[in-house]
């Protein structure tokens, strides 16, 4: 069977005036469906690079990124747009809501774009937010939510679309640590849930919920333990 | 939710960047529309000061030698007694398919007669039509008010070394000097000035009319047609133009025209561009954003069309905003700038607010392109 996930010889070179970059050199990587993959390295390794061009946030200067077969460099800005909204939930590290709008909405907007009905919009992400455990928090603004509460705002936007994939950049580096475990039992009940996770972490607790741990040092893989 | 939702929710929970922004265009647009209006304004005055500013036609019996001036006549002022003008004459003018464009029709009747020993040429107006038809004459004393009255032209006066308060006699009638005319430079100065009806009555031709001066409207200076309407109605007339008169208030206004329409090009060159600079900014600080929407799935149509929304409506809202605003500083500035009764000038506002509209909606195509041209990583990491 194909692997879900495939990275050939993918190289990231950044700068295009003179001095240039190596983020990644030449990394071949496959995953399968239903991992949980976690990906440490020491700053400046090449995590966040790798998992953008995961996402199909950016493309590689060389090599290829499959994901269900499909290579994402085949395709133009605006199915790319498309497949990361059917496929690829993205979590930051910095959530990136939407200040201006409440809990409630910012699980709406990569909705917004689509036809489906206002009540059933708003019913999909009280559910989502409920699952993330923020009921009865759908109206506040993000500066009136903690920062794990907004944490699990950007998580139940990233499920809104069902995706299979979830990729999220040290979604607990902004967090303390019992609550950075919380979203890690999160992500934990998603991953059981059949969700392919792929996680940029320093967290070394972490490594138990993952079923796979994926090393980088100064842009290549330095160690892939399943 | 939708776009439009998420637009205006942008605009209205981050109400002071969407006021900055709205300012921007409100004050280009506010400033434009203001002095196109006021120019507009201005130019309506002065075309109104011009058409106020005596006749523009001239209506005399066609069987006399026109070849006579005031001069002649005076010379012959039986010839003008037997004039065929009458004072019907004057319902057949106010009659003409453009009459709404007469401003005045003034009868005069002039003739040769004594005053106090002297023959002196008798020129005779209604008197209530003295500020419409010579709004340039000055007295000393009074112009004559009534039957009974006259006003002596300067050089009349020292003829006949009168003045205001005297008496003239002529053919067994006391007439009270009620002032002087300074001079003119005109025939006038050697003539006395009365009622149309004492100088009817001294040439003893009760309904006779020398001449008419007919003042026309002059916008759009349809001089030409009014003479041929007035000649039509009255075909033992010659009507003519006075072409000097009616070409330099041609020029004066174009001239006027052409300085408010060199203004306000500028000051619209100059808010158009703070309309463009000021939404350009607005959209180019929400990289970071849009490279947030980029990454949940929009495409770059949605984000088009996101921003779109909102620019469209500060748009709006600012851009009518500062057109009421330009015509009321228009309306309130008026009277500073010599312009008695303002009319507001809708065709400046309605511009306005299409260029506003316009260059909110072009000032967003630049930035958004560019943002949507990042790839989203590199539009969120943009600050
Ligand atoms: N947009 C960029 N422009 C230039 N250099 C970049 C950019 N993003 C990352 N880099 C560089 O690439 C290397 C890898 O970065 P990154 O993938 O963010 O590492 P990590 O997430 O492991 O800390 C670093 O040296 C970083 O400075
Ligand atoms: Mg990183």
């Amino acid at each position: 069977m194909n692997p879900f996930i495939r990275l050939e010889n993918v190289s990231m070179l950044y700068g295009n005036n003179g001095v240039s970059a190596a983020a990644l050199r030449g990394v071949s990587l496959s995953i399968d469906a239903g991992e949980y993959a976690v990906i440490t390295g020491e700053s400046g390794a090449g995590k966040s690079t790798l998992l953008t061009i995961l996402g199909g946030l950016q493309v590689p200067s060389s090599g290829t990124v499959l994901m269900k077969g499909v290579d994402l460099s085949s395709l133009s800005a605006d199915r790319l747009a498309d497949f990361r909204r059917e496929t690829i939930g993205f979590i930051f590290q910095a959530y990136h809501l939407l200040p201006y709008l409440t809990a409630r909405e910012n699980v709406m907007v990569p909705m917004s774009p689509l036809r489906t009905g206002a009540r059933e919009k708003a019913s999909l992400a009280d559910g989502l937010l409920s699952s993330v455990g923020l009921s009865g928090k759908e109206e506040r603004l993000p500066s009136e939510l903690s920062g794990g509460e907004c944490q699990r705002v950007a998580i139940a936007r990233a499920l809104v679309h069902d995706p299979s994939v979830l990729l999220a950049d040290e979604p607990t580096g902004n967090l303390d640590s019992a609550t950075g475990e919380q979203i890690l039992d999160l992500f934990s009940g998603l991953h059981k849930a059949g969700k392919t996770v792929l996680m940029v972490t320093h967290n070394r607790g972490n490594l138990m919920r993952a079923t796979r741990s994926i090393r980088l040092h100064d842009g290549l893989v330095a160690e892939d333990r399943g | 939710m939708n776009i439009r939702k998420l637009a205006w929710k942008n605009l209205f929970r981050r109400k002071s960047r969407a006021v900055f922004t709205g300012l921007g265009i409100f004050l280009g647009i506010g400033t434009f529309v203001a002095i196109a209006s006021l120019t507009a304004q201005m130019e309506q005055a002065v075309r109104d000061k011009l058409d106020r500013y005596g006749a523009n036609i001239l209506v005399t019996p066609r069987t006399e030698d026109l070849s006579l001036g005031f001069g002649d006549i005076a010379l012959g002022g039986t010839q003008v007694a037997h004039s065929r003008l009458t004072t019907a004459d004057e319902k057949a003018i106010r009659g003409i398919g453009m009459k709404e464009r007469l401003r005045s029709v003034v009868p005069f009747f002039m003739t040769a007669a004594d005053a106090s020993g002297k023959n002196l040429v008798w020129m005779g107006m209604p008197g209530t039509e003295i500020a419409t038809a010579r709004p340039w004459w000055k007295f000393t004393g009074a112009p004559f008010g009534e039957k009974g009255e006259v006003v002596l032209g300067s050089e009349a006066a020292a003829a006949l070394d009168k003045g205001p308060g005297g008496t003239v006699t002529s053919k067994g009638k006391t007439f009270r000097v009620a002032g002087v005319l300074h001079p003119t430079g005109e025939k006038e100065d050697g003539m006395v000035i009365a009622s149309i009806a004492d100088v009817r009555s001294l040439a003893g031709s009760p309904v006779g009319v020398t001449f008419f001066e007919v003042a026309a409207l002059c916008k759009d200076c349809p001089v030409e047609d009014i003479v041929a309407q007035i000649g039509d109605a009255l075909p033992g007339a010659r009507v003519s133009a006075i072409r000097q008169v009616v070409e330099s208030r041609k020029a004066a206004v174009d001239q006027f025209r052409k300085l408010g329409l060199g203004v306000s090009a500028i000051v619209l060159a100059i808010g158009g561009l703070m309309v463009f600079v000021t939404v350009m900014g607005s959209v180019q600080e929400r990289t970071k954003e849009i490279g947030v929407l980029r990454a949940v799935g929009f495409r770059r149509k949605a984000i088009l069309s996101l921003l779109f929304w909102e620019t469209g409506w500060v748009s709006l809202l600012s851009s009518v905003s500062g057109a009421l605003v330009g015509v009321a500083a228009a309306m309130l500035a008026a009277p500073l700038f010599g312009v008695e009764m303002a009319e507001a000038a809708f065709f400046p506002a309605i511009l306005g607010v299409a260029i506003g509209m316009a260059l909110g909606l072009l000032g967003t195509i630049p930035p958004a392109r560019r943002a949507a041209a990042l790839s989203p990583t590199e539009a969120i990491r943009s600050l």
